[in-house]
């Protein structure tokens, strides 16, 4: 046993998790303002894709990282525009999403790198790890938590910017005052179409980050649907937080421990096809606890008279 | 007029959304530099050019017909099920075995695979449906992440117990089925088999279903309200069990007549690398769940892909423009009902204040 | 003049909802707005809060012409509005509802203790006392209402706008807020108040002005009219009393004992009711809504597990049965919200009229669909449902046509016994009296009619038998005869059980 929890597979914990966190975080500010984003899948998607191009095309992190975020930014435009213009089904925009950006980074993988199934190059450069003074020295403790990714540390600080954000500044006040009663803050003055683009946006910047550290932080490729789910686990990681930041970190964080356990036991003579089981069977496993909103309400919700 | 506006109409936007998808494609063409004559030229050719590519185009649409009609079927009772690749996989790993194990005649065997594997798929989508109705898990979300463990598990399967041994070829496949119990070709030679029959007859059965019968009334009831549905005396657990069960069924039975017609094995990826899954989830958005339009709907893919193949052989236009032919279709049908909320909004203005 | 409202017109394509009305309003004044259902007040009152804007027509505040292109217009212009349906968010603490839209703040942060100083210097300068840190959802709906007000001062309005304010409250809260609202109007406020509760009116207004059909019938002083004058301003005739015979009793077809639900407050949301109905009579259900009504209703239609108690129809134990059961011993339903409960939008009126009708129009489960649509088709003549055809989707028919569907498709199950909820909740005149006469037709053929509606004036006029509701009990039991509005409006409120 003593094998199986050491410190890389809690530093890998550490890196596994940052992805899904932060999809899911942007996931939980759609969910605030009354969206269910089932597009997150799609978005991280073409955020990791889109990351490979701008490296490929720049070989600079920082305009790779630009290059995602604008992409994903588009993207989230376009889901944006069905939900909220068009008032789409939400569910509906979001699958449709998922199929577009499956279209289009195989397509594009195809027409920009001329390949199939994946795309390497070893002259390209991932995301630069940080060795955290201090830290680093500590034994044990600095094996996990220094050594990563910029996005693995900034995504501790969203966290707690988004906290900040929601429950202690006007602004966001006004956020979880528009998903609450769209009507009553619209009687009010507030712009809840604004806010509501706004939050949208929000979430693909974080998707964006979600897929450069899917594949310039975690490995330094691509390839065809890469985020095997994760999209989904993220969506889960929502409903688990309750769309609460730090109830969101809190179950990315099971779900990132989750993942590189699966890949850790594929050492241990365990049949790979059950170790890459494990997250989708925990994840299911978590959803136990999570009671969903039940159709009633629901019902209620998108049935209830208009008077 | 009303009559004919009333036919015209549900064919106005998939007939838009087309050619939308057709534009944007005809863009993607142009980036990576072909002829956009040329390329569609090809595509039309590779799809419907003659006698082989058509039966061909139609071979492959069988499992997406299917899995179509089964989501269509839980998209009109209220439920998401997105699950249809595990489903299919699972059916067709079942129906894989029984066709192998079972003893007795190949007609025996044959039948026998069918309904292993209906059942298989429909037991696994029933299980997401149980989860939902016991423990108020997310239906959309659980029969997405159960397409993962079906899928693993079914690889697991062929890959250690029941992998072939026989042959030289290190593949994850189960031994060859015995050819008694293979779907016969409607014509020989070509690789059109008898599944995209019953994919004809479970079209119009379920168009049947759903218009004249009091269950098929119940489904689509609880799919526009349920709270109503409940309030008439509709009972939501049985119906949602079995529209997930018969959805989860049709699902299997894609998976079924893709082994027993095609694969005459279980192959690992055979089934899932091709996307039938979320191609029949597709047609089914593209169809507004409508079953017959489902079925045209998994045509029109399954040529998008069959054309895009034929294409790639004879232009530099990768296959992959189809695929984003087929998202853009998507996405512009996602806002038909965009177009008619605009309708509504004026409907409603015109008749007075709502408060 | 404070505000001067002049020729205004509204139209939505060739429905007049307002036709050159005129209204003013002095400041310090209360000044009511009467009329029916549609009489067009709604939709004035949102011309002057900036939701619509007037067809021609003129507003001037102050004597100066101004037009709101929003409510944040009006808001700026000093005028508040107090929507019926109350525009709060329940999660909310009670300072945060109060100082939404315009939040105290240091640099990008929110001062919440700021606004909960806020709160409690305003709620002591206008005495409406409230707890600035309680979540709105906890708040009774008396504390609500103060909510929505403080929240509409703290804006800093001159002018408010109180649409039904006294629709949901208990009598003690109709008293505490129209005595509220005089304090205002002495300390200068000036209100429009909304409401067809003459009684209320009569209190607290100055001046009234009275609308029928989107016209003024005409303004008057307070001291110089009477409600019976006000009635007839506000219908244009004498109510049409019904003849009813007196009734014809049978045995007993709804049996109800000891209903209890629970639910998940401290206080259970059914306390053990009792009640049973004959065949041949209507009890009515009174009560102010939120009292447990619409549990009684799903328990006994089956949409709700009641924790304790039994219920008994046509004989048969149905406790706790499936819906479908229900209906089979002998239910039929008028849901109380009939988008919720009644009708699929989506689905057309010949689909939305077979529902609960299936059995009888089926052989071997299959559908014979052109005999529902000549049953329907009859109902939609017999009742004048206006629809397009019998294939229109139900969302495009009117709120009183898709009622009067809904009526007629249960009374045609011609069951022993009828739960109508709210049956001509926003229906017009025409079709209350076409809904009222079948119901007292159904009673006449030994229909036993369980009838809960939140107009008082419906359940006198209709009932043998009036059950007040107060708290999850039932607080007393009146007869036709000895049912006075006094009587069961002290009921209502909690008063001296009488029987």
């Amino acid at each position: 046993m003593d094998q199986l929890f050491d410190v890389s597979l809690f530093a890998s914990a550490l890196r596994m998790l940052t992805p899904i966190l932060l999809a899911a975080l942007g996931g939980a500010i759609c969910a605030r303002v009354g969206l269910f984003n089932v597009g997150l899948e799609g978005l991280m998607l073409i955020g990791a894709f889109s990351a490979i191009v701008g490296n490929y095309l720049t070989g600079s992190i920082a305009l790779s990282l630009l290059f995602a975020i604008g992409c994903t930014l588009a993207f989230s435009l376009l889901f944006a525009f069905m939900s909220i213009q068009l008032q789409a089904n939400v569910i509906v925009v979001g699958i449709a999403l998922n199929f577009l950006a499956l279209g289009l980074t195989t397509f594009s993988l195809r027409a920009i790198f001329d390949v199939k199934g994946a795309y390497y190059d070893k002259n390209m450069v991932g995301l630069p790890k940080l060795n955290i003074p201090v830290i680093e020295d500590i034994p044990w403790l600095g094996g996990v938590l220094s050594g990563h990714s910029v996005l693995v540390y900034a995504s501790i600080l969203i966290v707690a910017a988004l906290h900040y954000y929601l429950f202690r500044t006007v602004s966001g006040f006004r956020l979880l005052a528009a998903g609450e009663n769209p009507t009553a803050a619209r009687s009010l003055g507030i712009k809840v179409t604004r806010i509501q683009y706004g939050a949208v946006l929000l979430c693909g910047v974080l998707c964006g980050l979600a897929g450069a550290q899917l594949s310039l932080g975690n490995v330094t490729m691509f390839t065809e649907g890469m985020t095997a789910g994760r999209g989904f686990i993220a969506l889960v990681a929502t409903m688990l937080g309750q769309s609460n930041p730090l109830g969101v970190a809190g179950a990315s964080l099971l779900f990132g421990f989750m993942e590189s356990l699966s890949i850790r036991l594929q050492g241990f003579a365990m049949p790979t096809h059950f170790t890459l089981m494990v997250p989708y069977v925990v994840t299911i496993l978590a959803m136990l606890f999570f009671k969903d909103k039940g159709y009633m309400q629901e019902a209620r919700k998108s049935s209830g008279s208009s008077r | 007029m009303d009559k004919l506006g009333n036919w015209i109409k549900p064919l106005l936007q998939p007939l838009l959304a087309l050619a939308a998808g057709l534009a944007v494609g005809a863009v993607a063409i142009l980036i990576v530099g072909g002829s956009v004559t040329e390329t569609y030229a090809e595509m039309w050719k590779g799809a419907f050019g003659n006698f082989y590519f058509i039966t061909n185009t139609l071979a492959r649409a069988t499992p997406i017909i299917l899995i179509g009609l089964g989501v269509a079927l839980a998209f009109r009772a209220g439920f998401f099920n997105m699950g249809s690749e595990g489903q299919m996989v699972l059916g067709a790993l079942s129906a894989a075995i029984t066709a192998i194990h079972l003893p007795g005649p190949g007609w025996l065997k044959l039948i026998g695979a069918i309904v292993a594997g209906m059942l298989a798929g429909g037991i696994w989508s029933a299980f997401a449906g149980w989860l939902d109705a016991k423990y108020r898990m997310n239906l959309l979300i659980t029969t997405l992440l159960l397409n993962y463990i079906a899928t693993y598990f079914a690889g697991y399967i062929v890959t250690y117990p029941l992998k072939d041994t026989t042959g030289s070829a290190a593949m994850a496949q189960t031994v060859m089925l015995d050819k008694s119990a293979w779907l016969p070709k409607l014509f020989q030679g070509y690789s059109l088999h008898a599944g995209f029959l019953l994919a004809m007859l479970g079209t119009i059965l379920l168009y049947l279903f759903m218009k004249h019968t009091v269950k098929g009334y119940e489904i689509r009831m609880l799919g526009g309200n349920p709270l109503f549905a409940s309030y008439g005396g509709v009972q939501r657990g049985k119906l949602m069990f079995l529209s997930m069960f018969v959805s989860g069924g049709l699902a299997g039975l894609a998976g079924s007549v893709e082994v027993l017609g095609t694969q005459y094995r279980y192959l690992d990826g055979a089934l899932t690398s091709p996307g039938y899954a979320w191609s029949g989830i597709m047609a089914t958005l593209l169809a507004g769940s409508n079953p017959i339009g489902t079925a045209v709907a998994a045509i029109l893919i399954a040529a998008l892909q069959t054309g895009g193949m034929g294409m790639e052989r004879n232009t530099d236009v990768p296959l992959e423009v189809s695929s984003i032919i087929q998202s853009v279709l998507i996405l512009f049908v996602s806002a038909k009902l965009t177009y008619s909320f605009i309708k509504r909004k004026k409907a409603g203005a015109k008749n007075g204040p709502a408060v | 003049m404070l505000l001067q409202m002049e020729g205004i017109t509204k139209s939505y394509g060739n429905v007049t909802a307002n036709r050159n009305v005129s209204f003013n309003l002095r400041k310090g004044e209360i000044h009511a707005l009467v009329g029916e259902n549609g009489a067009g007040k709604t939709t004035l009152m949102r011309i002057l809060y900036g939701m619509e804007s007037q067809t021609s027509g003129e507003i001037k505040l102050g004597g100066k012409p101004v037009s709101f292109g929003s409510p944040t217009d009006a808001i700026r212009h000093g005028i508040g509005m107090v929507h019926q349906h109350f525009m709060l968010f329940p999660s909310f603490t009670v300072a945060e509802n109060i100082v939404i839209g315009r939040e105290p703040s240091r640099a990008i942060g929110f001062d919440r203790k700021a606004a909960a100083e806020e709160t409690t210097r305003l709620a002591k300068r206008f005495g409406m006392p409230v707890d600035p840190w309680k979540r709105v959802g906890e708040c009774s709906l008396g504390v609500q209402q103060r909510v929505e007000i403080l929240k509409v001062l703290y804006q800093g309005a001159e002018i408010i706008i109180l649409d039904e304010p006294t629709g949901v409250l208990t009598p003690i809260e109709v008293k505490e807020l129209l005595a509220a609202i005089k304090e205002l109007a002495r300390q200068g406020k000036s209100f429009i108040l909304i409401s067809h509760k003459l009684g209320e009116i009569m209190e607290v207004a100055d001046r009234i002005t009275v609308l029928r059909d989107g016209e003024v019938t005409g303004t008057v002083n307070a001291s110089d009219t009477g409600e019976e004058q006000l009635s007839r301003m506000m219908v244009g005739r004498e109510l049409v009393q019904l003849g009813r015979s007196a009734a014809a009793l049978g045995e007993k077809v709804l049996e109800a004992k000891g209903l209890t639900v629970r639910g998940s407050k401290t206080k259970p949301l059914l306390d053990g009711v009792s009640l049973n109905v004959k065949a041949g009579e209507i009890v009515g259900i009174a009560g102010i809504s939120g009292n447990g009504q619409s549990e009684l209703l799903q328990v006994l239609a089956g949409l709700l597990q009641p924790d304790e108690g039994t219920v008994e129809l046509s004989g048969q134990d149905v406790t706790g049965a499936s819906v479908q059961r229900i209906r089979g011993a002998g239910l039929a339903h008028i849901p109380e919200d009939r988008y919720l409960w009644g009708v699929s939008k989506e689905a057309d009126v010949t689909e939305n009229g077979i529902m609960g009708h299936t059995g009888r129009l089926s052989k071997n489960g299959i559908l014979r669909r052109g005999k529902a649509r000549s049953m329907v088709a009859e109902w939609v003549e017999r009742f004048g449902v206006k629809t397009g055809s019998l294939d229109t989707k139900a969302q495009h028919l009117s709120g009183g046509n898709l009622q009067k569907l809904i009526v007629a498709r249960e009374l045609a199950q011609q069951s022993p016994f009828l739960i109508a909820a709210e049956p001509t909740r926003g229906v017009d005149v025409g079709a209350m009296e076409i809904i009222h006469a079948e119901l007292l037709s159904k009673r006449d053929r030994q229909g036993a009619i369980l009838l809960v509606s939140s107009e008082l004036t419906e359940v006198l006029k209709l009932s043998d038998r009036i059950l007040v509701m107060f708290e999850g009990r039932i607080a007393g039991e009146l007869t036709a005869e000895e049912a006075t509005e006094e009587k069961i409006s002290l009921l209502m409120a909690g008063g001296k059980a009488v029987g």
